[in-house]
Parts: structure tokens; sequence; C-alpha cells
């Protein structure tokens, strides 16, 4: 852009336009095409949630919404966004009432100079559209643009978790007032467990498929592996066969003919073969349907790894399941504060400390990574995290304690345990002096 | 002013070539809310939808759109493809700026830390350039070189890149844990059909280095029969270590870092220089460890 000779011009080039905030038509009119979307919303259209940190882009407190992207407002031309659909944080709070992730904000104590907070807003609500339930590690790495020097992101990053979890829990309830309805209203039929069971199977499925599909298609939060082997997606999720309901109920009416138990020997006595037979216990042939103990508990949609808990309403989303898509480490307890991550969401790998694990003491590790690829045998056994002791930040005060740095920076520094991973995995000597 | 195909883009570029074509704007509207620039006009790309994607040609080689935005380049089907220039992108900077900023942006900038230029360099790219009624193809290296400059009036619209179906890393090193510029960054990248590597160092000058004598003596060293063998190194580990130092001594002068007004002859590389060299060293030593993995 720069190549482009740019003449000095005496006059501001001006420009009309419309912009579409919150769904409404805010015309601009006469305003130099130099002027940031920012300081349109702030200035000339009295919108001034977004607040103006740095204008580099640095901060993110002026991030706004264009056309469902996560912006920073001051680095837009706001004449290039005409006709763009832009959402602001005003257009969060309808009717004056805050939004549940501004509510969830202040609740958590998010909130102290509120500088960033309407930034934070945004990128919490955005982060959420995105990503139904985020790891801790993918709110990271959303939060990641938004500058904070008040609360240092803890209780920001518990606000996502606090949202998250009421969305879904609000959601499932609607769901099961929803199967409710649906099996009030058809009462003639005497409903049979299973069938019941079947029913509302499938109308539960594509919401959390349409959840997880979506996750990994918006492929916005790689997580960085274990293995060292770059980085790899969020595991994908493994579709469950859809049912046809009927078809279910028929097989689960008369299960005598059902495939996979013509083959299941009878009780009667009959000698079984295998190993087994002199302990003189009955060992169930697996089926196809699973272990096939109890032909009459076998539900129709018994395939393979079949979970009949881990699908069912009332146990996936419930406030409170530890359902980890992506495993967050540090998270143990989805109700206990996130204690201890690292910043900017790398897994929590232990990266080792200076020069003690590898053949050439350096001084990094390696970037956004965790294992040392070239020793693959002198694998860092990690000092052990201790959750407690960790605030979060990262290394400036942590490092080296109890060693003094003597300042030279290209000796192999002394192997004094720091109990933070830096949190791209990467040490640079500079780090050491900040 | 909004153009919606890339022929409308040319036209208005050539009718006023005193305009700013902007794509995500992130660098421009830097400069502008700096005072740096006073654009006489904007040209917005962001509608033209067609070099916001990718297509393949023959021969093995992705025809990247230049508004292709950094975001997108993240996303698993891209990484798939040029893992590299998706670690570049994700690494760029927060959210915010990755979901506008666009290759194309990047390389007409050409910021010194611009952290796709040297996965780019290294992966022999090339540029196409658009003028009204004809198209010229340059290598990345020569356009950020200043060997063949962009000339006025000219909109860049595709990057060609060579798929090599081969391991290729980017390392970046940065002052801070968040999404920040590149202290040094290194890319390297293996081409096992013509048994080369090719390395590449972002971010310690003011356009992306290629140690182009270390890279022929490291593939000499490399054992590409046995890569991707189990328990077989490909490469002495003495060796990958001798080319960091290589790498590193190549790119970053003696001088680096020494204040020239002062007058007072250095003797011997200075400690910004030794301390610089350590990172790209370790750097590279690493991203050919995990190339060879």
């Amino acid at each position: 852009m720069t190549n482009h000779p740019v003449h000095p011009v005496d006059e501001r080039p001006c420009a009309s336009y419309t912009l579409r905030v919150n769904g409404f038509e805010r015309p601009v009119t006469d305003a130099w095409i130099g002027e940031s979307l920012l300081y349109v919303l702030r200035e000339r259209l009295g919108l001034a949630g977004a607040k103006n940190g740095c204008e580099q882009g640095e901060c993110g407190a002026c991030s706004v919404q264009v056309d469902g992207q996560l912006v920073a407002g001051c680095l837009v031309p706001a004449a290039l966004a005409a006709d763009s659909e832009i959402s602001t944080v005003e257009g969060l709070s309808a009717g004056g009432a805050a939004s549940d992730v501004q509510q969830a904000l202040a609740d958590s104590g998010a909130v102290q100079c509120g500088y960033c907070t309407p930034g934070m807003a945004m990128a919490v609500h955005d982060l959420l559209q995105r990503n139904h339930r985020p790891s801790e590690v993918e709110a990271r790495q959303a939060l990641c643009g938004n500058l904070c020097r008040c609360t240092g992101y803890r209780s920001a990053l518990a606000a996502v978790q606090t949202v998250a979890d009421a969305r879904s829990a609000a959601l499932l309830e609607a769901e099961e007032a929803a199967a409710e309805v649906a099996a009030s209203a058809e009462p003639a039929e005497p409903a049979e467990p299973v069938q019941v069971q079947a029913e509302s199977e499938v109308p539960d499925l594509p919401v959390y498929q349409d959840a997880w599909t979506e996750t990994a298609a918006a492929g916005e939060v790689p997580v960085f592996g274990n293995d060292d082997s770059g980085w790899i997606v969020a595991q994908p999720f493994e579709a469950p066969p859809v049912y046809d309901a009927p078809q279910a109920y028929a097989a689960s009416q008369d299960f005598e003919a059902a495939q996979p138990f013509e083959d299941v020997p009878p009780f009667e006595g009959t000698p079984m073969p295998g190993p087994d037979q002199s302990a003189g216990g009955y060992q169930p042939l697996p089926t196809a349907a699973g272990t096939g103990v109890g032909v009459g508990v076998v539900p129709p949609q018994g395939y393979p790894g079949y979970d009949p808990t881990a699908y069912g309403p009332g146990t996936v989303y419930a406030a409170g399941a530890t359902y980890e898509p992506t495993p967050a480490h540090g998270t143990s307890a989805p109700g206990a504060p996130f204690e201890g991550t690292p910043a900017h969401g790398t897994p929590y790998e232990p990266t080792p400390a200076h020069g003690t694990p590898y053949g050439t003491p350096a001084h990094g590790t390696p970037a956004q990574g965790t294992g040392y690829p070239g020793y693959p045998d002198q694998q860092y056994a990690g000092a052990p995290y201790e959750g407690a002791g960790y605030e979060g930040t990262p290394y400036d005060r942590t490092s080296y304690d109890g060693v003094g740095y003597d300042g030279t920076v290209y000796e192999p520094a002394p192997a004094a345990p720091y109990d933070a991973a830096s949190a791209h995995g990467l040490r640079l000597p500079e780090d050491d002096h900040a | 002013m909004l153009p919606t195909s890339l022929d409308e883009a040319v036209e208005a570029l050539a009718a006023s070539p005193a305009a700013v074509p902007v794509a995500g704007g992130t660098d421009l509207m830097e400069a502008v809310n700096a005072g740096r620039l006073r654009p006489a006009a904007l040209i917005g790309l962001g509608r033209i939808t067609e070099l916001r994607g990718w297509r393949y040609e023959d021969g093995g080689t992705a025809v990247l759109g230049a508004g292709l935005t950094l975001a997108r380049m993240d996303r698993p089907d891209f990484a798939a493809l040029i893992p590299a220039l998706a670690d570049a992108a994700r690494t760029a900077g927060p959210p915010q700026t990755r979901n506008v900023g666009t290759l194309g942006g990047n390389i007409a900038t050409a910021a010194p830390a611009g952290d796709t230029l040297p996965v780019l360099a290294a992966l022999e790219a090339s540029v196409t350039l658009a003028r009204p009624g004809a198209t010229r193809e340059v290598p990345v290296s020569h356009l950020l070189t200043g060997l063949d400059p962009m000339r006025p009036g000219e909109l860049l619209t595709w990057v060609r890149v060579p798929l090599l179906n081969a391991p290729q890393v980017f390392l970046k090193a940065t002052g801070r844990s968040g999404p920040s510029r590149a202290t040094a960054s290194v890319a390297l990248v293996l081409d096992p059909a013509r048994r080369a590597v090719r390395c590449a160092v972002g971010a310690v000058a003011p356009v992306p280095l290629r140690p182009l004598e270390a890279e022929a003596w490291v593939a000499g060293c490399i054992d590409w029969d046995a890569r991707g063998e189990e328990g077989v190194p490909a490469i002495d580990p003495a060796a990958s270590a001798a080319f960091g130092e290589y790498v590193a001594t190549a790119c970053v002068p003696d001088g680096y870092g020494a204040d020239a007004a002062s007058g007072l002859a250095v003797e011997g590389p200075t400690a910004v220089a030794l301390r610089l060299r350590r990172t790209v060293a370790v750097l590279a030593r690493r991203a050919l460890g995990r190339a060879l993995k």
C-alpha cells in the first residue's frame, strides 16, 4: 500500500455514506475518508461504547463486529464499512438491560476501571457466537487481543464459562420443555420407555452436533499438539448414526427377530466355548449391540461404543457436568475457578526450564510447542505445577526464584525451577530481564 | 470506492493512481491514525470476493488470493495445504487483526516483522501484479528487496505458492506471551524432490533473508533416504546445531544494532547481535529438527 505514491493534497477528501449500526441506518455526511470506524461511531454517531485505547489495534478496547467478524474499530476505515452490518456493544444490551455476557462480566468482577470492558464484552460475545462451549484455551485465545491492566483476566475467563454454562442450561431446559410438549401432544399411543428414549434422542443430537461442527468448521482455535506435531484440530464430533425412530421402535418391539441376538446362546447350561468354561462363569459373548448381557435392556440405539448416558437429556450439558470437548488442563472441576493456567492458551505442558533438558543448553524453549523434537528421549519431566502459587500472569515476577541471575546473557542459565510455563512456550533472553 | 470485481478495482486504480488500495486496512489505518499518511482516496478491496479464496493450478501450485484473510489461512483446510503459512497467520496478531488482515496486505506493506513474508520467501512464491489489460509475475523476493518493485497503478492480486507436500515449519520469537511482533522468525521448508532445504529468517532485517550457503550445506548433511523412518535420525544433532549457528551468523551481521552515529569502532559482534544470533540459531535448529522429525 505504501508502495503507491501518495501525493500531498491540500484539501481533505470527504465522503458521505450510510452505516448500518445495530440494525439502524445511520447517515454520515462529509466525513474525511481517513476517519476510523471508531472515530465515526464515537464522535459522529454518539455511540461512545467502544473506547479509544491505542489507535493501533493493540488494546482491543475498540472491538466491534463488522459483518459478524470481530475487528478493531480503530483499524477500519469507516468509509469502507458502508453497507456492512456493524454491531457495537450498545447493541448487546437490548432495551437498556445488560446482556448475559455483560452481567456475567460484572458479576465475576471482571470490571474494575471499565475501560477495556466494552471491548471485552464484544470479544466474549463473538467467541460464544462461534463456539458454544469454549475450553479455557479457546477462551484465552479469543481474548488475547483485549488488554486489561486491572483484573488479570481470570474473572473474564470465569465469565465466559458462566455464560456458556448458563446458555447451555437454558438450551437444555427449552429442549426438555419442547420434548414434554411433544410427548403430551400425543397421549393416545401408550409410550413405552424405549420409545420415549428413542424419540427424545433424535431431536437432541443435531443441536450438539451443530455446535461442534460449527466449532470445527470455524477452525479459529487450533490447539498445539502435545507430541509437538505442529498443531491439532479440535476433535471432530463423531456423529452417531441418526436413528429412524419408527425403525428403532419396530426393532425394539420384536427383539426376538433382531439380528444381533440370534447368536447369543441361551442360558440353559449350554456349554460355552472359551477358556472360562471351567470356571463356570458365564461370559456373555460380545455382540454387535454391545456386551449382549440381558437382551431386554439393550436399547435400540445400541451400536458399538454407544453409551446411552452420554447423549441423554439431562446428562450432557447440565450445569456442572464435566463434558470437556477439548480437554483443558487445570480445569478439573467445572465449578472451580480456573486456577493457574498460562496466559494466552498454551496447553499446560510443563515447558522445559532454561538449560535443563537439552543437549545444547539454550535459553529458549520451542516456540508454540511443548516437547523438543530433536531429543525425544530427553523429555523434560517438568516441575509439577503448583496451582496455588501461580498467579496467572506470565513470568515477569515468577522466574528464577531463589537463584540470582548474574546478568550474563550467553551463559547457559542456571537450572532454576521456575514454576510458570511461558505462555507461547518460547522464552527469550529479554524475558529474563523484563 | 468499493469495487466488487478485480477489473473494476484495476480500472479505478488506473483512473486515480494516487488512491490507496485498502484490503484489511490494519497497517494503513495505524499510519493514518498516527498522522503519517493522508490518503487522497481509498479503494476498498474487501468486496472482491474472487480474491478472498484460493485455487489450484496444474503442476502443484496453489494460487492464493491477495484478499485471503489471516484468520482464513488459520483454518484446518488451508493448514493442510501450506502449514507454515498457516502457522505464520495464526501468530500474526490478535483475532481482531487477523479477521481483517490479508495476505496481500502483508506483502504490500512489507513490514520488517511481517510474519508471512519469511514463509513466502522460503517457499519461493511469486505474486501477480495487475494493471489494466496486463499482468506480470514477480517473485516475492524481488518485490520485497526492491529488485522489481511495485509500480504506480499496479494491484497485487494473486500469490502463487508451490505445493511441496513436505514438512514445513514456521517458528517465531516474540517479546511477550500474547500475540506480538516477532523479534526473529524462521521459516524452513523441505523440498524432498530436489533434496533441498529452504530457509528464510524474518524480522532481523527490512526484508526476509535467505541463508543460501547454510541451506546448501545442510542439505548435504541430511540423510534423505532415512527421513521419516522410525528411530533413524535424519541428521546428526551436531550438524543441526551447526546449521543454526550458520544461519544466525549469516543473517545477523557483527554490527547489528551498533550506534553508527557515535563514531566508535566496534570490535567484534555487538551484544545485541550476539543475542539475536542466539535466538535465530535456536529457532533455525529447532525448525530443522521439527521438519526432519
